[in-house]
């Protein structure tokens, strides 16, 4: 699932082991959660969004939305 | 932010590939006749040294890939230590064998030793299912016992038809446990689709 976790990251400067440590969570799973390769689990995706105070869809896109974004 | 490209120190492939090579040299002598028992067993139970440098340079190169929780280090130190007990157990059982009279009653508590680290190891397995709290790590690990579990259901249905058909000779069943740890480390070694860091 697409997502802007990249983004997210980049506009606070964090890297993805900063975002790992806020998580709780190893580096490599923020890397394969950012890449796309795998789906966080519920909970784990409200903590995302709580940490970047945001909604869940304004962290990941629904499929619409990433065929849109590919348009 | 930089990216530094960090050279891996850690090859942990190196002592998988070596280990896997003595398994499978001690194999071939062994279903040949070149060697008889008790030697396949010594030679196998000296062989799991290697698992300490094979396991500590996975731990580093896991390290390395930002790909370690404290589950993961309590489950490398409990392997270690259980596949250490298995070595000492396997050894003893192979020199204690040959001077017990055939049928004797010890001759069960020898071959039942071996089952209690084996049994740790996957104790060792379930714990770490059951502390690791980063999902992710866990569905890789889940991932990677499913291909010690495959390797294990594919070479051991295929040897069984062979065996079935005379082809080839009879191998004693408790392969089945390094050859599923094989798979399981192959599991864990495989690569990951794409992926960058940043």
């Amino acid at each position: 699932m697409k997502n802007r976790l990249r983004v997210l990251r980049a506009e606070r400067e964090w890297s993805q082991q900063d975002l790992a440590d806020r998580l709780d969570v190893s580096r490599q799973s923020v890397n394969a959660i950012e890449t796309g390769k795998y789906d966080p689990s519920l909970p784990l995706a409200f903590k995302l969004a709580d940490i970047f105070g945001l909604a869940i869809e304004d962290i990941f896109l629904r499929e619409e939305e990433q065929q849109a974004a590919a348009e | 932010m930089m990216t530094e490209a960090v050279q891996s120190t850690a090859k942990p492939g190196v002592w998988a590939g070596l280990f896997c090579t003595n398994m499978a040299l001690i194999f071939v002598l062994s279903i040949t006749g070149a060697i008889e028992h008790p030697v396949p067993m010594i030679l196998l139970a000296c062989n799991m040294v290697l698992l300490i440098p094979l396991v500590k340079s996975a731990s580093r190169a896991q390290e390395e890939k930002g790909a370690v929780s404290k589950a993961m280090r309590a489950y490398n130190r409990r392997f270690l230590t259980f596949s250490f007990i298995y070595m000492v157990v396997m050894l003893g059982a192979a020199f204690a064998a040959g001077k017990l009279a055939e049928g004797s009653p010890a001759m069960w508590v020898l071959a039942v030793l071996p089952m209690l680290p084996a049994f740790g190891m996957i104790w060792a397995m379930v714990r770490y299912l059951q502390e690791e709290h980063d999902e992710y790590l866990r569905l890789r690990a889940v991932n990677a016992s499913m291909v010690g579990l495959g390797l294990v259901l594919v070479l051991g249905t295929g040897w069984g038809f062979l065996e079935t058909f005379d082809l080839v000779p009879h191998i004693w069943a408790w392969w089945v446990f390094p050859a599923w740890a094989i798979g399981l480390g192959i599991g864990m070694a495989l690569p990951e689709r794409g992926g960058e860091v940043s």
